[in-house]
């Protein structure tokens, strides 16, 4: 008998997750974001084979070279090297993999946190629900990057810090979408079915309630995601983040921009990668969104 | 309507009180001791430390000092600036119009722009000009702030400088400062030049803070608006024979409008925190760059005070926002919530 409620459940999952991609398929931006992003995963897994030269080496005679499609440059050096004369394509390689890092590490904080807030303030409603919101207001109140750059202040400027300010300043959008989803869920009648069966608070919570608040959580967590790198960034360049010598693509940023005038293509290259990053995971996000919930299609 | 303004206010005095705190546990939990720090590295005699520690109150309770501080807060007194040793508030007041005047530039250029764009896409919904604006507002959206201020002034100072790097307005001209707000002051002195040059200065950063702005409310507005182009009573008023710009302004625009005020009111707060970066680029002397430099400098009073008013700023900004929805859709005021 369970056996054949799996099976049910399984090729109802499958289901779902084949009517995502027809629907995911059809938005072309998002394909060519997926694509991008894809291969950015992969050159971020392979980054020490692909890099032709360590990140941090300092090849003295080669200082700010042009890359390749400018006159004077190399193909020993395909982006030309920094002012310190480090190889830029290494650079930008190897800090690929800060982005994913710092992506995936802020919505982990933000999904777990916010759910389990969101979630207790749902249930709890009254005194313990009003004290979570009104926090959540508070943090609200500041300009995130205002604040995020204040709490790493505190914190002390590192990359790991920053990740963690910017995952505070993002945690009360979580909590508001999932307490909104939870209660509109809470009312539904497979909720007091699965109460009268004596289900524990946390099984109504975890198991009934959560899977069905999931949807617009992760296309949050997918807009958040391009957004803490951004932030990041942001924060890099402000000189709180990723210190010097880590090849994060917004630190390479702001180590350029003492040469923007004399040599614009040392801040073009990991601003225009940034860009396009931020831009392919955005894309995704819209083909999520059209995927998981086609009520909300109206882009189309 | 009163009675709605008054629920509204009241929600704010807890959300304030909760600000006051935050910032001041930011500042308390900081590592090292502000005394030390003022100091420097010469140090300090054991006896003039007591004492400073004494004049900021730093050798009381905790709560104590929260106390005092909300008190004097009350009474409109946010402390000095280590640095300068001037009244954080006077500080503040001094360098907010230039931020006002920014980002009020940025917010009319993404209005003026983004909005009859989005309605514009939605009227001519799937062709080639929606598609085009869909794509570039995305990019816009995707835009880190810090490098399209850097490519703008590569592009229009350093390749065909036409606009100056930094700064309100060029060191040439001397005039009182009457509102604070270097467009109006440099056309009332009424020299020749200056208006100009007050303009070519705020041009870039305009550009530069606007832009995001402006993507976002081109999107919001445009999906707005197919929301309510799609209802009946649009299809009633096409039906009565009324002229598209009537059906599509009056009828649809109107209706679209609280998700749009929302979203301009929401960019309030994106705004000042983009001014952080914006002015920091073009040394614009505002509050983004007084904030970004105390934090650097250490400067206590200076963070805690700004992020107080800062903050408070944008929760009044919220609260202008309710109060808009009451007035453009009066089914919201009687709800009750």
């Amino acid at each position: 008998m369970s056996d054949i409620v799996n099976e049910k459940q399984h090729s109802a999952l499958f289901d779902a997750i084949s009517g995502f991609w027809t629907e995911f398929k059809q938005n072309r931006g998002a394909l060519y974001g997926l694509i991008f992003i894809s291969i950015l995963a992969i050159v971020a897994i392979f980054a020490p084979i692909l890099a032709p030269y360590s990140p941090t080496e300092q090849y003295r005679d080669f200082l700010k070279l042009p890359p390749i499609w400018i006159e004077g440059g190399s193909w020993d050096y395909i982006f030309g090297t920094d002012a310190l004369g480090r190889d830029q394509l290494s650079r930008m390689i190897h800090g690929s993999r800060y982005s994913f890092y710092i992506g995936f590490i802020v919505i982990f904080f933000c999904l777990t946190i916010g759910i389990v807030l969101g979630l207790v303030a749902a249930f709890t409603k009254g005194f313990i629900d009003n004290i979570i919101m009104r926090a959540m207001d508070i943090i609200l109140a500041f300009p995130a990057l205002l604040m995020a750059l204040a709490l790493v202040a505190i914190l002390g400027p590192s990359l790991e810090n920053a990740m963690i300010a910017i995952a505070v300043t993002y945690i009360p959008h979580f909590v508001r979408l999932t307490r909104a989803q939870a209660l509109s869920e809470l009312g539904k009648d497979y909720v007091s079915s699965s109460k009268t069966m004596g289900a524990s608070k946390a099984r109504l919570m975890f198991i009934n309630v959560l899977p069905n608040c999931m949807a617009p959580l992760i296309v949050q967590a997918t807009m958040s995601f391009s957004s803490a790198i951004l932030d990041a960034a942001a924060l890099g360049f402000l000189g709180m983040g990723a210190q010097p010598p880590t090849p994060e693509w917004g630190t390479m940023l702001a180590d350029s921009r003492q040469y923007i005038l004399s040599d614009p293509w040392l801040m073009t290259i990991p601003g225009l990668f940034i860009l396009l990053t931020v831009l392919s995971i955005n894309l995704i996000g819209d083909g999520m969104r059209d995927g998981l919930d086609p009520k909300m299609k109206s882009n189309k | 309507m009163l009675s709605f303004l008054l629920r509204k206010l009241l929600v704010l005095i807890p959300t304030f009180i909760g600000i006051t705190i935050a910032a001041f546990i930011f500042i308390h939990i900081i590592p090292g001791d502000p005394i030390l720090i003022m100091a420097g590295e010469r140090g300090l005699p054991a006896e003039k430390y007591a004492e400073l520690m004494h004049a900021f109150g730093f050798d009381q309770p905790l709560w104590k000092q929260y106390l005092d501080y909300l008190w004097q807060l009350l009474q409109g007194d946010l402390g000095k600036s280590f640095v300068t040793g001037r009244p954080v508030v006077d500080e503040f007041f001094e360098l907010f119009p230039a931020t006002i005047e920014l980002a009020v530039c940025a917010l009319l250029f993404a209005i003026i722009i983004g909005i009859p764009a989005g309605i514009l896409a939605a009227v001519k919904r799937g062709s080639v000009f929606d598609h085009s604006l869909m794509t570039l507002s995305l990019t816009g959206f995707s835009m880190p702030l810090f490098w399209w201020a850097l490519l703008l002034i590569v592009f229009f100072s350093g390749y065909l400088g036409w606009t100056p790097v930094s700064g309100r307005i060029s060191a040439l001209y001397f005039f009182d400062d009457v509102t604070g707000f270097m467009l109006i002051d440099s056309w009332l002195s009424g020299e020749k030049g200056a208006f100009k040059s007050a303009a070519s200065h705020l041009i870039l950063p305009t550009l530069a803070l606007g832009t995001i702005p402006l993507a976002t409310f081109a999107r919001q507005s445009r999906s707005a608006m197919l929301e309510t182009l799609g209802e009946d009573f649009i299809k009633t008023a096409r039906a009565k024979g009324l002229s598209p710009f009537r059906v599509t302004v009056v009828h649809g625009f109107r209706n679209a409008l609280i998700p749009v005020v929302t979203v301009i009111g929401l960019s309030v707060g994106v705004l000042l925190g983009g001014a952080i970066l914006t002015e920091t680029i073009f040394s614009w002397p505002g509050i983004g760059k007084w904030m970004v430099d105390s934090i650097f400098r250490r400067d206590y009073p200076v963070v805690q005070g700004g992020l107080i008013l800062i903050a408070t700023i944008v929760i009044m900004v919220n609260l202008t926002v309710d109060i808009l929805y009451g007035i453009i859709d009066p089914r919201i005021r009687k709800k009750g919530h």
